[in-house]
């Protein structure tokens, strides 16, 4: 027993040891820009969204191409979708901001005034390339600040084996076909569920944002919020009634996130239906596990369906110096074979419109691409829907338990929206 | 027989040495034996505790830039929250539940443990991994296990004559505390066990022998001697699992983390989700929350200290 204490003790010296060489050698390689001309920066620092395991391959590798480009070197953190808010919230707090951040919300860093707008960083030409409905989601103020990176667009997955054994011949195209489908699936029994409905803290606002646009609804409307909008309460009000009366949902919607949740059921051939976007293709083609097909979402009357999309940001910004570097760096990242090859090898759409001719070939996305200069987004151009989004994340799940409230639940959204903005 | 020797042999050598070196050293040298001490409290205590405070009275935007002063207008937010009471009150459920439970596993554990059998070693291993293994990865691997449709847990219960539905361990209201508690118990009982076991090694046979010759029985003797003598250790590993259990976080965050709201909230992750997860999304708010904590956490360990000592006096009288 002696033995063995010394032993660890020694193996434990050993790994601090090590530990403390290897924390020693990370550093130190930030800022060897001696010969910088006129104080400009010749280092700038991106802090980028982990979207897969392979979205650090792109960045080192565009790193290496805007190095041989301008010179200028560009120091790459990848973090993951979990923490980069703490992350980049530290580094703002500490009077220490990246040159470059890529999230899913700009406008509140905007408001700050931290960021260069696209009169400053963006090139007329690249600038005029954005796809209109992307850029009016960036501009907060009358400016452009919020660069889309790349886009979504939700759509209707559905299991065709599932869909076969129900002896349902075509995906529905109204919310009354939709119902009637779910519970045709769910009476197959054996587990299997209509409609995997993600309504936990993950990303409920999403969920939600899909189904409202298509009953004609939305976040807000002519400039004010709309939350509480009897469209809106009437979409909360048929969710919770697939869920509770229904029961055509998986267990306990409010409380399922969309990764390990309803992704996880759909994936293992359980789920007849599920709203999913392209990155859910890729992974399902990879696994091949479940026969399925993806169809426009349902609109609640039957007239043309709605697609909800998200995008996000690189946004720059101001410190000094860095303005000629975060430049180059636009120009760089929106050439077509730059920002292409990341929004296909991630398997996400196009912001540009020279992008929307180049996917045009590829019929997986077809779905999609049709509906994407129109598709609806979040109202991220208000820096109040950054607070109005994790208010809907941590409260819309409960309108949909037995004892929940759509009405009320709107309501408290709708004041504490108001009372934000 | 060689350990307490050993035992003996340090203080009786250091001892002469201290007495020598007071005569010989001035303040200074002192300051310099002291001096990387000194640093690494400043550095890893001191530091981190004045920027709390300094947060905690300033106002952030949710960007996280700082605007300016607040006063105390942040501990007054924290007070006046709705969930503050649903968060306080899942607290104490959650410490005082995994520090007892753990407290009785870890007893009968360490008492196990002690005695002679083929095999010890290789149970003592198993007892230490789920201490060695990550708490992230710890309580990630639960959600599966626990999981509504894929959980093995499930399926294991589900196969049972008398169950038909599966559990919703972590979403059902009903389960879910239980559920996070019952991780809770299962990575803070390697610690504690060891501990014990340590004081249970240190309790001289003698002393058992001596019990046993005046004839009292296994459950006397346990409760006359083995307890009383145990109490060092006793005291010392709920005063530590308190504060561990307090402090928590991967535990009761990753098990939570599709439950919307905070019915589910400890302090610390109460916290967490204030800064950057919740609508709040104020630094500020947040470290003055953090503040709380700490001082909830000095309370509480004052109110076991004064209960014990109190009961260790009545024991002694």
């Amino acid at each position: 027993m002696a033995r063995l204490t010394r032993t660890s003790v020694l193996v434990c010296t050993a790994a601090l040891a090590v530990g403390l060489t290897a924390c020693g050698g990370g550093t130190g390689a930030s800022s060897n820009d001696a010969d910088g001309k006129s104080g400009d920066a010749k280092t700038i620092k991106l802090v980028a969204a982990e979207y897969s395991s392979g979205t650090k391959a792109f960045w080192d590798k565009f790193a290496t191409a805007y190095k041989a480009k301008t010179g200028n070197t560009l120091d790459v953190q990848v973090v993951s979708w979990t923490d980069i808010d703490q992350q980049s919230s530290t580094m703002i707090q500490n009077g220490n901001p990246p040159d470059i951040l890529n999230l899913n919300a700009y406008a509140s860093y905007a408001k700050d005034d931290l960021l260069y707008s696209a009169d400053d960083v963006l090139s007329p030409a690249v600038k005029d390339d954005l796809i209109p409905a992307f850029v009016k989601s960036g501009t907060y103020n009358g400016k452009l600040y919020g660069m889309p990176d790349l886009s979504s667009a939700r759509a209707l997955f559905y299991n065709k084996k599932l869909f076969q054994q129900a002896g349902i011949s075509a995906p529905p195209t109204t919310w009354a076909d939709f119902e009637a489908d779910a519970k045709k699936v769910s009476a197959l029994g054996g587990g299997n569920v209509g409609y995997a409905m993600p309504l936990g803290p993950e990303e409920s606002q999403a969920e939600f944002s899909i189904w409202l646009v298509n009953n004609g609804g939305d976040w807000k409307t002519d400039g004010k919020w709309s939350i509480n909008s009897a469209k809106n309460v009437e979409t909360l009000n048929f969710l919770k009634k697939l869920a509770v009366t229904d029961k055509v949902t998986q267990n306990n919607p409010g409380k399922t996130n969309r990764t390990d949740g309803a992704f996880a059921l759909f994936g293992s051939g359980k789920a007849g239906m599920v709203v999913g976007f392209s990155p859910l293709s890729a992974e399902l083609d990879k696994s091949k596990a479940v026969d399925y097909a993806v169809a426009p979402m349902p609109s609640a009357d039957g007239s043309a369906p709605q697609t909800y999309g998200v995008t996000d940001y690189l946004m720059a910004f101001k410190k000094k110096g860095n303005q000629d570097a975060v430049k180059a760096f636009y120009d760089l990242y929106y050439q077509p074979d730059q920002v292409n090859t990341f929004i296909k090898a991630e398997g996400f759409l196009p912001v540009t419109k020279t992008g929307l001719t180049t996917f045009q070939s590829e019929k997986a996305l077809a779905v999609y691409l049709q509906t994407l200069p129109n598709v609806h987004l979040t109202p991220t151009d208000d820096p109040g829907w950054d607070k109005v989004k994790l208010a809907v994340q941590q409260n819309l799940g409960s309108a949909v338990a037995p004892d929940g409230n759509p009405q009320k639940v709107l309501d408290a959204l709708q004041q504490q929206a108001e009372s934000g903005s | 027989m060689s350990q307490s020797t050993l035992r003996q042999a340090g203080p009786a050598t250091s001892r002469p040495r201290r007495r020598g070196t007071r005569d010989a050293t001035s303040g200074w040298v002192a300051l310099l034996w002291l001096g990387p001490a000194l640093l690494l409290i400043g550095g890893v205590v001191v530091f981190p505790a004045v920027a709390l405070v300094k947060a905690s009275l300033s106002e952030y935007s949710i960007t996280g830039l700082r605007k300016g002063p607040a006063g105390l207008d942040n501990y007054r937010h924290v007070i006046e929250h709705p969930a503050l009471g649903t968060v306080l009150r899942t607290t104490a459920i959650w410490v005082v539940a995994v520090v007892i439970l753990t407290m009785l596993i870890s007893l009968a554990l360490a008492q196990f443990l002690s005695k002679q059998f083929v095999g010890r070693r290789f149970v003592r291993w198993a007892i230490i991994v789920p201490w060695a293994a990550s708490l992230i990865i710890t309580a990630r691997l639960f959600t599966l296990l626990l999981d509504y449709y894929h959980g093995i847990a499930n399926t294991l219960l589900v196969a049972l004559p008398f169950v038909d539905q599966p559990v919703d361990f972590l979403g059902d209201d009903r389960f879910t505390l239980a559920s996070i508690v019952a991780v809770g118990v299962f990575v803070s009982v390697p610690f504690v066990t060891y501990v014990l076991l340590a004081g249970l090694n240190a309790i001289p046979d003698d002393v058992y022998e001596a019990a046993r010759i005046d004839g009292a029985g296994p459950w006397q003797v346990y409760r006359r001697i083995t307890l009383p003598l145990l109490a060092p250790a006793l005291s010392v590993s709920t005063v530590l699992s308190i504060i561990y259990v307090f402090n928590s976080f991967p535990v009761v965050y990753t098990l939570n983390d599709r439950n919307p709201g905070f019915s589910h909230d400890t302090t610390i992750t109460w916290m967490y989700k204030l800064a950057f997860k919740s609508a709040e999304k104020d630094v500020g708010m947040s470290a003055a929350a953090g503040v709380f904590n700490v001082l909830l956490i000095l309370a509480a360990v004052a109110v076991y200290l004064r209960v014990t000592r109190g009961a260790t006096q009545e024991n002694q009288a």
